[in-house]
């Protein structure tokens, strides 16, 4: 036995206050003076004896009372009762409740049974036990932390809503895994209430309980779920009397055993309907269907939804369409050869996303309004246009703007410019005799050779290059590619927020057979968007994306907020991160602070598309994936470890009986010797 | 036997002894108490002889010269001394027990004084019919011996007066050594609380009725030692011997009662079987009552014989 507050155990010197008062009441004990005792020693002993005894009996019982109610005092606890109650599995549970709450939990009364179900558990929960409300999606999170307050557990699950997140099990269970791991408790189990989709759960999680730990599951699928979703759309975007007209393709599919016929799915364009059709979808495969183009304008908020099923997250889908945008490039050649620019432009008005609006000019007939409302110049072989002087294109890099130095022979560079080029130009280099050159290296880490990272991606080294300008590298440029001699082939240098990069070949048929080779389209394409800083417009995001306004909404400048789909506003300061976490399916909406007007920068956010894929795991086999056990009959062999004394002490609160028994001893005590003071009163 | 003579005897001669007690003087109470019963009541048989002429006996060297007959050595020429009857008149002895356990009182009067109180009254009647009155006090041996005399009537008193229940009793030894005092027939009379056994008790006494003694006992008890009239648990300390005992009043006082009945019973049946006259005397009764069912008894017994 051990005991939690041993120093009160000092008040078991109370026990000698009895004593001493039946010392002293013996002491004062009345003497009669009697002739003899002759007759009353013949009387049997007993009696004498039975009336000792009463008063040992009295005095027994006080200083028992006192000894019990000290000892409960020092609350008591057995050690060796505490591990047998653990190892009898009737010790204290720490219990993790897991909820999904992911979209696909708002199917028909899943979510309402999944409460309930959490609900059984707190209610099942007795005083010892604690439980943790675990509410997960992609991303697991305390909701309530351990606590034996079912009241507060209660509440917490019935504040909690549907989400919009994808499932995914390994985050929550790891998490549970982390919290009863913590736990003290002698039973730590993991309650996982959901609908257990398919694909919430990679057969490469490495989410795993330790031993003693129990995974329960508890799961609300439906058997025969039907849903309608719209996972994506697509646009096709055409020209139409100078206006760009946007066609909505819609893919509808069916995850129910049954066909689903006579659809109505519905294109909405900024909240008005624009058509609707009917769509007839075989089971368990998709259709898709095209409405009509439109013009749109910047920003247009796009909705397709697809019938009505128990889980309407999933019907809608949302999307954001703009005018596409070219990219206006200036391409200056010398204009003393015909066909200089043949190639380049050619690749460039292939260009759809984007599309490229290139001008040709000749250097003799630039303006100084060559650089106006321009993303990218090309100087393709041609001497620096004296009228855009060296000022002017700095100016230009610094805006951002992008130049592109083809190199040839007769490219000249200003000194006055000269911290903008990668490097000096130097003499060209004749590889005709002998082997030509071939590019022997490239910087795939750079944005632009980023697509051909991939083995056979594109193949650089099949292109001959017989003549090349020298360049001494700047220290400030970085080289994005090298001739096999080592030479520099390309080198970027930037300024303020423009490039400048210089390919040290031509870019036709004079010094290069690069143009005629596949990769010459793809890098030129490459150059260009690089160049213009192009980031391609996302017509719609999914949830849990994070986005960074400080690039997707750079052109609002100063404060801004942000307003969810939920219609919560949050303020971004100038120089905070600007990053937002998307949680919510519509859309949202970035404007600058203080503006009420004008047509705000939109963001439109889905949920997940596999969270319409309602295939149901058999929550068997993610209980043996995690706990490495077919079942959980192994709990019981589990060894228990003995738990904390103020724990086994507050389990067995021994002090409450040893009060409790103190207390009525005393109150015997008190009865039996007014009784006995009564009959030696009376007698 | 009742232990306690109940009911009450009308008239006021009846004095309670605890009122007796305030007056010191014993010759004057015993005078007050035995002034009620002589007359007619107690005429005392053996010491009613008159002086009468008994008979001659030849002259023996020591005898008083004074009691020959010089008429007859005038007859005869030799010596004779004469003896009279009242020459052989009784002696009365009181013997009485001032051992410890004597000395205890419930009340106003202990046992002691009590005792006193009738030894007096008896030796105040014994002294009126000039018969020798003499006090022998004992505990545990002799402590006052006053012999036998028609002069040591105020001896007696004097040695009542003193008397002090001071040490621990015993019957056996004390008596044993009284009886060699006792050359003649008298009347003895013993007074004492008995705490003995009956059978050593009546071992103790046997002595005492050699040469055809009258032997009478009081048996003294206070009215606690009969009742056991206790309340509270209390230690019991045994006043000779200072042993104490805790007792409950309320278990051991049936107990008691019955053991004490039983010793009296005892006592009465063994000294009746000896010719002894026994008498409880209670405490509490007032003296004179005590004297006055003694004696009334007494004379239905003389009468008897």
């Amino acid at each position: 036995m051990s005991f939690l507050t041993p120093l009160f155990l000092a008040g078991l010197a109370a026990i000698s206050i009895p004593i001493l008062i039946h010392l002293i009441q013996r002491e004062r004990k009345r003497v009669v003076q009697f002739p003899s005792l002759m007759f009353l020693q013949r009387i049997p002993y007993h009696s004498v004896r039975r009336r000792r005894i009463r008063h040992w009996l009295l005095l027994a019982m006080r200083v028992t009372a006192i000894a019990l109610i000290v000892f409960a005092f020092a609350r008591p606890f057995f050690q060796q009762g505490a591990l047998a109650a653990a190892a009898a599995g009737g010790g204290a549970r720490e219990v993790v409740i897991l909820l999904d709450r992911s979209a696909s939990m708002g199917y028909g009364d899943h979510w309402d049974r999944a409460r309930d179900a959490a609900r059984r558990v707190v209610g099942g929960l007795s005083a010892d036990d604690r439980a943790t409300l675990v509410l997960f999606g992609r991303n697991a999170e305390e909701n309530m932390r351990a606590t034996s307050d079912r009241a507060r557990l209660l509440a917490a699950i019935s504040a909690a809503s549907v989400g919009s997140d994808a499932t995914r099990f390994g985050p929550a269970l790891k998490l549970a895994e982390s919290i009863l791991s913590r736990s003290t408790l002698q039973r730590r189990e993991a309650v996982l209430i959901s609908d257990f989709q398919k694909i919430g759960w990679g057969s490469a999680e490495d989410a795993r309980l330790s031993e003693g730990m129990t995974l329960t599951t508890e799961s609300v699928a439906s058997p025969d779920a039907t849903n309608l979703s719209v996972p994506s759309v697509t646009f096709a975007r055409s020209a139409f009397a100078s206006q760009e007209r946007i066609a909505v393709t819609a893919g509808v599919t069916n995850r129910a055993d049954q066909p689903a016929r006579d659809v109505p799915v519905t294109l909405a364009i900024d909240g008005r309907e624009i058509e609707t059709k009917r769509l007839t979808i075989a089971p368990r495969s998709s259709a898709s269907v095209t409405f009509a183009p439109f013009t749109a304008e910047a920003n247009a908020r796009g909705t397709v939804r697809a019938g009505v099923d128990p889980l309407p997250a999933d019907n809608a889908f949302n999307f954001v369409v703009a005018p596409s945008a070219p990219i206006s490039v200036a391409i200056v050649e010398n204009g003393d050869r015909t066909g200089a620019s043949f190639f380049l432009t050619r690749a460039l008005a292939i260009g759809t996303t984007p599309a490229f609006a290139v001008d040709v000019v000749s250097v003799g007939r630039a303006t100084p309004a060559v650089l106006d409302k321009r993303a990218v110049l090309i100087l393709n072989d041609t001497q620096f246009p004296s009228v855009a002087g060296g000022a002017a294109l700095k100016g230009f890099v610094e805006r951002g703007g992008g130049v592109l130095v083809v190199a040839g022979e007769r490219s000249s560079w200003p000194t006055d410019a000269a911290d903008l080029l990668p490097g000096k130009l130097g003499a060209p280099v004749d590889r005709l005799s002998g082997r030509s050159a071939t590019l022997g290296y490239l910087d795939y880490s750079h944005p632009i050779f980023e697509i051909f990272k991939a083995p056979r991606s594109g193949d650089f080294s099949s292109a001959h290059i017989f003549g090349y300008r020298a360049i001494e590298a700047d220290p400030m440029s970085r080289v994005l590619a090298r001739y096999d001699d080592g030479a520099v082939a390309m080198a970027e240098r930037r300024a303020g927020a423009g490039r400048v990069i210089v390919w040290t070949s031509t870019l036709d048929d004079s010094w290069t057979d690069f143009a005629t080779k596949p990769v010459f389209l793809p890098l030129v394409h490459q150059l260009v968007r690089y160049l213009a800083r192009y980031e391609p417009t996302t017509a719609w995001m999914t949830v849990g994306q994070v986005v960074d306004l400080a690039s997707t909404a750079a052109q609002i400048r100063g404060d801004r907020f942000v307003v969810t789909p939920a219609g919560q506003r949050t303020t971004q300061r100038v120089g905070s991160s600007g990053l937002v976490e998307l949680d919510e399916q519509g859309f949202y909406e970035v404007r600058p602070a203080g503006a009420t007007t004008g047509r705000p920068q939109t963001l439109a956010v889905n949920i997940d598309p596999s969270e319409a894929d309602l295939t149901p795991l058999d929550p068997s086999e993610l209980v043996a994936a995690v706990t490495g056990r077919a079942t959980q009959a192994a709990e019981a062999a589990v060894a228990p470890t003995p738990l904390s004394p103020a724990d086994a002490e507050r389990r067995q609160a021994l002090w409450w009986y040893l009060l409790l028994a103190g207390l009525a001893l005393l109150a015997a005590e008190t009865v039996i010797s007014n009784r006995l003071s009564q009959k030696e009163k009376f007698l | 036997m009742p232990l306690t003579q109940s009911g009450s005897v009308p008239g006021a001669r009846f004095v309670d002894p605890s009122i007796l007690a305030r007056i010191g003087n014993l010759d004057l109470l015993a005078r007050t108490v035995v002034d009620g019963f002589i007359n007619g009541l107690h005429r005392a048989p053996y010491f009613g002889a008159s002086i009468d002429f008994a008979e001659h006996r030849g002259y023996v060297a020591g005898d008083d010269i004074r009691r020959v007959d010089w008429r007859l050595f005038a007859r005869t020429d030799r010596f004779y001394v004469k003896q009279y009857e009242a020459d052989t008149n009784t002696n009365f002895c009181v013997l009485l027990d001032v051992s410890k356990s004597m000395g205890f009182k419930s009340r106003e009067v202990s046992k002691l004084e009590y005792a006193s109180y009738l030894a007096a009254c008896l030796a105040y009647l014994a002294h009126r019919q000039r018969d020798r009155v003499g006090i022998i006090t004992f505990d545990s041996e002799v402590v006052t011996h006053v012999p036998p005399s028609a002069k040591h009537f105020n001896i007696l008193l004097h040695t009542l007066d003193r008397a002090k229940a001071a040490r621990p009793g015993q019957l056996a030894d004390p008596v044993k050594k009284l009886a060699e005092h006792f050359h003649r027939r008298s009347v003895l009379v013993l007074i004492s609380d008995f705490y003995e056994d009956p059978d050593v008790v009546l071992e103790a006494i046997k002595p005492l009725k050699f040469l055809d003694n009258e032997l009478i006992v009081f048996h003294i008890l206070d009215p606690a030692e009969v009742d056991f009239s206790y309340d509270d648990a209390s230690s019991f300390e045994d006043l000779e011997s200072g042993e104490q005992l805790p007792v409950v009043p309320e278990s051991f006082g049936d107990e008691y009662r019955k053991l004490i009945a039983g010793h009296v019973n005892t006592l009465s049946t063994k000294f009746s079987e000896h010719r002894i006259d026994y008498t409880l005397v209670n405490t509490k009764e007032p003296l004179d009552r005590a004297l006055f069912g003694y004696l009334s008894a007494r004379e239905k017994l003389m009468r008897v014989r």
